[in-house]
């Protein structure tokens, strides 16, 4: 868990950096090596790793438009998936899709760019799990901001009724980009929507990565053995602004002092400590995790651009040549398959 | 071209207090050289990192000059054009 | 260049800062008129689209809303049945789609299913377009998906000229507007404009009908129809066409629905040849109406015809794609030198 940790918050960091290149003095979003808008997640790692280390291969996750973290925890191939963020041909969309839209059916992740998007189709991979008699779990991920979305609210209840295996993972970070929480909700916590769809609703504070794996080790248990849906959500802390480019001029200075004080990775450190574990012990899993994240982006940074050309394949598995085919040219996954 | 009666347009009075960097670009100029402007009226946005800043006119007067253009960069305490006073 | 008296020399103003202007001066002279959306009030608009209002107006009338589009749409819908005037901000048109039943079937059809008896003046603003590698679910312009369906005026400006001239019809109107701004004209320092979408700009308001083509470049030869950032793509292409002896007129749109058919079909009638771009879709959109448009009416003059648009593929994320599939200068220059060989 602390691997993960550490090597998601380290890579958002480097990406920060290779951002930023080519944006000084002025920010200007179409220069330097990483196209497009950019969502990083430092502050948020504890939500991601404490829920997906129950997660199998097969279990489905998606996320939002800020989903690196996430993808770090559920096993989501780093150097494809860095590549991907640079627009590079072996990326996992082969530069189609962008750091907003990543997908890695290996693990069964998939993200989006549109709030609350991810949660139908959890539901649906929820479902997948339960008309194939299989004791898999989808987690869907979303913000505090993204709870008074009808496709989340819809989710919840067709989740609830249905008796389906999912896991909505809230991360409050107490801001959706300018607005904070208390203005667009009336509940303090996201968690209290479950009430009204009759599932457990769970809240986890302070960033804490061990109590997130407690919790979801419930609720993924409950899920997986047919009990039905959970919301949880875990207070984060966004440390790098909405995206990179934000002025951030809305937000008090002491609440990017008190964000940058809340910090789930030292708050694991100690706890490890406490446990006997010692500081040589946890730099033995920083560096190798550094390092996997460097050579990672020095990977993808040696990997060709797409051609133009590539901008026309793909908007059909099966290219539509008159009739329907017999033969379908891809690969479906198999019933039972997604190993 | 830098005759005593003619006085600077600069950004150090708008520079956000909490930003290190002492470059800037401009990103947008809102009059041309001969307008008329008045005192306190944006003649120009700079954007310094992420922040984007409009510069005002110190006095009335005629936009004589504009000796920084758009895209280009500039330090903290160069002048970004000149205005005669009314 | 000659010397103009100081006054004489308008204000130039960004696209962003002259749609505020319109909108600012709307809500001081009517009380009805308001501004919701996400992120338009602290922040001003990601693109800068409400800079300055929240300042003026405070939070009743400039109302940031939770992420519901469906529900924040609709109540915008319910309130200009109720004869206010909202204007209404979806972030990026993209998400039109999570709202499309209150658009679609509330927004666009109630003065229809009402018999003409309840009017919807809202409007509906929105960022369209791509150009800095935002991918597919954040650079679509979708002009023809709003302007397909009837009920919705469709407004996209190209230069802060328009842009406040059409604003304030767009809130004068009694019928819904969907006004689409393209955020690479905003003139937002970190997105920064081609030239030619900054203009000089009169203080006093001042209203540009809908409906009223601009035919931005006169010439001879070849009719170039388009709208939005392509208005100054076909311009940089025609200078270079010039050089060549190739004499382009270009038509910016500025509203689809209603389209000035009679501006595009008096082109055709001098220059026979005609080139309709669109950073949209290419199929069952706006270069397909255009040019059955003309087809229609003036078929025995239309010498020949191109149509530049994004193939039909979702916008791609890598650079060396996106600049593939969204029309640049060189696509509408060689197309116009089709229609001419």
């Amino acid at each position: 868990m602390f691997e993960d940790m550490v090597t998601a918050r380290y890579y958002e960091e480097r990406l920060q950096e290779e951002y930023l290149e080519g944006k000084q003095p002025a920010f200007d979003i179409s220069a330097g090596p990483i196209p497009g808008e950019l969502h990083l997640a430092a502050g948020q790692e504890a939500a991601a790793v404490g829920v997906c280390q129950h997660l199998r291969d097969d279990d489905a996750v998606t996320a939002p438009h800020r989903p690196h973290h996430v993808a770090i925890a559920k096993g989501v191939d780093l150097n494809r998936m860095t590549a991907e963020i640079f627009g590079r041909k072996p990326g996992l969309s082969g530069g189609k899709g962008g750091h907003m839209h990543l997908y890695d059916p290996d693990v069964n992740f998939a993200c989006s760019g549109i709030i609350a998007e991810g949660c139908p189709p959890a539901v649906g991979a929820g479902l997948a799990a339960k008309k194939r008699n299989e004791d898999g779990v989808a987690a869907a991920y979303l913000g505090e901001g993204a709870i008074s979305q009808g496709a989340f609210l819809e989710s919840l209840n067709l989740a609830a009724v249905q008796k389906l295996p999912v896991v909505f993972v809230v991360e409050d970070n107490d801001w959706a980009i300018s607005m904070p929480k208390e203005r667009v909700s009336d509940v303090e916590d996201g968690s209290q929507r479950a009430g009204g769809f009759d599932m457990p609703g769970v809240r986890v504070d302070y960033d804490d990565a061990t109590a997130v794996y407690d919790a979801a080790e419930e609720a993924i248990g409950r899920a997986r053995a047919g009990n039905g849906p959970t919301l949880l959500e875990v207070q984060v802390h966004r440390r790098m602004g909405h995206f990179m480019g934000d002025p951030e001029t809305y937000r008090p200075d002491e609440d990017k002092e008190a964000a940058q004080g809340r910090d789930s990775i030292e708050r694991l450190a100690e706890e490890l400590r406490a446990a006997g574990v010692d500081d040589g012990d946890l730099d033995e899993i920083r560096e190798p995790a550094r390092d996997r994240v460097d050579e990672a982006i020095a990977w993808a940074k040696e990997q060709p651009e797409p051609d133009p050309e590539d901008a026309y394949e793909d908007v059909f598995v099966n290219p539509p040549s008159g009739a329907t085919t017999d033969e379908p040219t891809h690969e479906l996954a198999e019933p039972g398959g997604g190993d | 071209m830098t005759e005593p009666d003619r006085i600077a347009i600069e950004a150090a009075d708008v520079w956000p207090e909490d930003v290190e960097e002492t470059e800037a670009v401009v990103v947008n100029w809102f009059a041309r050289e001969g307008r008329r402007v008045e005192a306190g009226e944006p003649v120009c946005e700079i954007q310094i990192e992420k922040v984007s800043v409009d510069v005002p006119a110190p006095v009335a007067g005629e936009l004589v000059a504009i000796e920084c253009d758009e895209e280009e960069a500039f330090t903290r305490d160069d002048a970004l054009g000149r205005i005669e006073p009314a | 260049m000659a010397q103009q008296e100081p006054q004489a020399i308008e204000r130039d103003l960004t696209m962003s800062r002259a749609m505020v202007e319109a909108i600012g001066h709307e809500m001081r002279e009517n009380d009805e008129v308001f501004y919701m959306g996400e992120d338009v009030a602290d922040y001003g608009g990601i693109f800068d689209s409400t800079e300055g209002l929240l300042e003026e107006f405070g939070r009743d009338r400039v109302m940031d809303v939770p992420i519901s589009e469906t529900a924040y749409l609709g109540a915008a819908v319910g309130a200009a049945q109720r004869g206010m005037r909202p204007i209404a901000e979806l972030m990026f048109v993209d998400f039109f789609g999570v709202a499309m039943d209150q658009i679609y079937n509330v927004m666009a059809k109630t003065a229809y299913m009402s018999g003409g008896s309840v009017a919807v003046p809202m409007v509906l603003t929105a960022a369209v377009g791509g150009t800095y590698n935002d991918a597919a679910q954040h650079s679509q312009t979708l002009y023809g998906t709003f302007a397909h369906l009837p009920g919705m005026k469709v407004v996209v400006p190209s230069t802060a000229y328009d842009a406040k001239g059409l604003m304030h019809n767009a809130i004068r109107d009694d019928d819904p507007v969907v006004y689409l701004f393209h955020k690479r004209l905003m003139g937002i320092g970190w997105m920064p404009a081609p030239d030619g979408p900054k203009t000089a700009v009169p203080e006093e308001p001042y209203v540009i009908p809908f409906g009223s083509a601009d035919v931005k470049r006169e010439g001879a030869d070849v009719t170039v129809v388009t709208l939005g950032l392509h208005v100054h793509r076909a311009f940089e292409a025609a200078e270079t066409l010039a050089e060549d002896g190739i004499d382009v007129e270009v038509i910016d749109l500025r509203s689809l629905v209603p389209l000035d058919t009679e501006t595009i079909l008096e082109s055709i009638g001098k220059t026979g040849r005609l080139v309709v771009v669109d950073e949209d879709y290419l199929s069952f959109g706006v270069t397909g109406e255009i040019v059955a448009t003309v087809a229609e009416e003036r078929l025995a003059e239309l010498e020949a015809v191109e149509r530049v648009a994004v193939p039909d593929v979702p916008i791609p994320y890598a650079r060396p794609m996106e600049d593939e599939v969204v029309p640049n200068v060189d696509d509408i220059e060689a197309a116009v030198r089709s229609v001419c060989s």
